[in-house]
C-alpha cells in the first residue's frame, strides 16, 4: 500500500485553512498611540468632517447608511468609556474615520513549496481597511490611530452584513483605546 | 473493515476541502445588484419624484456618464421602473423624492481559473496563475427625501464595461437588467402600485 505523503496532507490542510481564513474573513486590528499624550485629560469628542475622496468602492462613497451605522457604533463605545459628544470647537478630541477598499491577490504557495498542490488556485479578494483617528483639538496632533483590516468580499452586497461588520470592526478597534472603561 | 485505498482517501479529502471552500465562497458570493435603505422610513408616503444633479461622489466615468445612449437608457429604465412601482409615470416639479445616478468604473483584477477547470489539481509548471484586468462598471441610483435632503435608498448594480460598450442593444439590455435588479429591492412596489391604481379608479 502506498502511504499518503505527509506533505500532501499538510498542503491540503493548509490550503483549506488558508481558504477558510480568507473567505471567512480573518481580521487584523492594530493601533498607534502618541505616547506623549495624556489620555486621562480627554473627556469630550466630536466627529470631524467626512472624507471627500473615494473609498475604492462606489457603493461606499457618500454612503450615509454606512456613516450612520459606524458613528452610532462608535458613539456607543465612547459613551461606555465615559466620553461626552460635543461641538467640534469645544471637544478635546476630533474623531475621523476613513474607509479604504483595495483588491488583493492571495496566491497559494504550496505548489512552489511541495511541487504539487490540489485545488490549486489564487484568490482575489477585496481588502477593507477601516481607520479611526483621534486628533487633539487644541494642538491638531494625531494622538491615536486604530484600524481594522479584513477581507470584505461580498460584505457590501448585503446591508445587514455590512452593518454587522461595521459594528464588529468599530468595537474591536476601540477596544484598543488607551482609556479605561467608564 | 478494510481501510480505503490511498486514492479514495485523497478523493475524500479533496471533496471535503472542495465542500469547505464552496461553503466559505458561498458566504462571500458576489451579487449583481442590491440596495441600501433607511429602515426607519415609511416609503408609502412617497408618491412622486424628480431628477436632481448628482453629488460629487461617487466619481463618474466619462465613458458612461457622458454617453448620451447610456444616459437615455438609464433614465428611461429608471422612469419605467419607478412607474411600475407606483411612483408616477414621469418626474414632477414638486416631488416627494429626488433621484440621481452615478456611473463609476473601477479597474479590477481576476485570476484565470483554468487549473480548476482541468479537474481541480495541477502539477509543477501547470500551477501558474494568470491575472487579468478588466473595467468593472457600477451604476448607483440614489433616492433622497426631497423635504429633508436625506438619502433614503441607494440601489447599485455592476456589470463589465466592455460588454456595456459593445453595442447600443447590449448596453440597453445590460441597463434594463441592472435597473430592474436594483429596483426589485426597493420598498414600495406592489402595495404602493396597488394603492395608486385604486386611487386612479376612484372611490367605490
Amino acid at each position: 500500500m502506498t502511504p499518503i505523503r505527509p506533505t500532501w496532507l499538510a498542503a491540503s490542510a493548509a490550503t483549506a485553512l488558508a481558504a477558510i481564513a480568507l473567505s471567512g474573513c480573518a481580521v487584523a486590528v492594530r493601533s498607534y498611540v502618541d505616547r506623549r499624550a495624556d489620555f486621562s485629560q480627554y473627556r469630550t469628542y466630536a466627529w470631524g468632517a467626512a472624507d471627500t475622496f473615494t473609498t475604492g468602492d462606489p457603493r461606499l462613497d457618500n454612503n450615509t447608511f454606512f456613516r450612520d451605522r459606524l458613528q452610532k457604533a462608535a458613539d456607543a463605545r465612547f459613551a461606555a468609556r465615559g466620553f461626552e459628544q460635543t461641538e467640534t470647537e469645544s471637544a478635546d478630541l476630533v474623531l475621523h474615520y476613513h474607509m479604504n477598499i483595495t483588491q488583493r491577490i492571495d496566491v497559494n504557495e504550496m505548489d512552489q513549496k511541495y511541487g504539487y498542490c490540489d485545488d490549486c488556485r489564487a484568490e482575489v479578494y477585496d481588502a477593507g481597511t477601516l481607520t479611526l483617528d483621534l486628533v487633539e483639538t487644541r494642538t491638531g496632533r494625531l494622538v491615536w490611530r486604530g484600524w481594522s483590516e479584513r477581507s470584505i468580499s461580498g460584505v457590501l452586497d448585503k446591508q445587514d452584513w455590512m452593518d454587522r461588520q461595521v459594528e464588529e470592526a468599530v468595537a474591536r478597534i476601540l477596544e484598543r483605546l488607551p482609556i479605561p472603561r467608564g | 473493515m478494510k481501510p480505503p485505498p490511498p486514492q479514495s482517501v485523497r478523493m475524500l479529502v479533496t471533496v471535503l476541502i472542495a465542500a469547505l471552500l464552496a461553503g466559505a465562497g458561498a458566504a462571500c458570493a458576489a451579487r449583481h445588484a442590491g440596495s441600501y435603505v433607511e429602515r426607519s422610513m415609511d416609503f408609502a408616503q412617497y408618491r412622486s419624484y424628480d431628477w436632481a444633479p448628482p453629488d460629487p461622489l461617487p466619481p463618474e466615468d466619462p465613458r458612461l456618464a457622458e454617453n448620451a445612449y447610456f444616459q437615455d437608457y438609464v433614465e428611461g429604465a429608471v422612469q419605467r421602473g419607478l412607474a411600475q412601482k407606483g411612483f408616477g409615470d414621469e418626474p414632477v416639479t414638486d416631488p416627494d423624492l429626488l433621484i440621481h445616478y452615478h456611473a463609476s468604473v473601477t479597474r479590477r483584477i481576476a485570476v484565470d481559473p483554468f487549473d480548476r477547470a482541468r479537474g481541480g489539481a495541477c502539477y509543477d509548471e501547470a500551477c501558474g496563475v494568470r491575472v487579468m484586468e478588466f473595467d468593472a462598471g457600477m451604476l448607483i441610483l440614489d433616492v433622497l427625501d426631497a423635504r429633508t435632503g436625506r438619502l433614503v435608498w441607494r440601489g447599485w448594480a455592476r456589470h463589465g464595461v466592455a460588454d456595456i460598450l459593445r453595442s447600443p442593444d447590449r448596453m440597453a439590455a445590460a441597463i434594463n437588467d441592472a435597473v430592474a435588479g436594483m429596483l426589485a429591492t426597493m420598498p414600495g412596489g406592489a402595495q404602493l402600485a396597488a394603492r395608486a391604481a385604486l386611487e386612479k379608479g376612484g372611490p367605490r
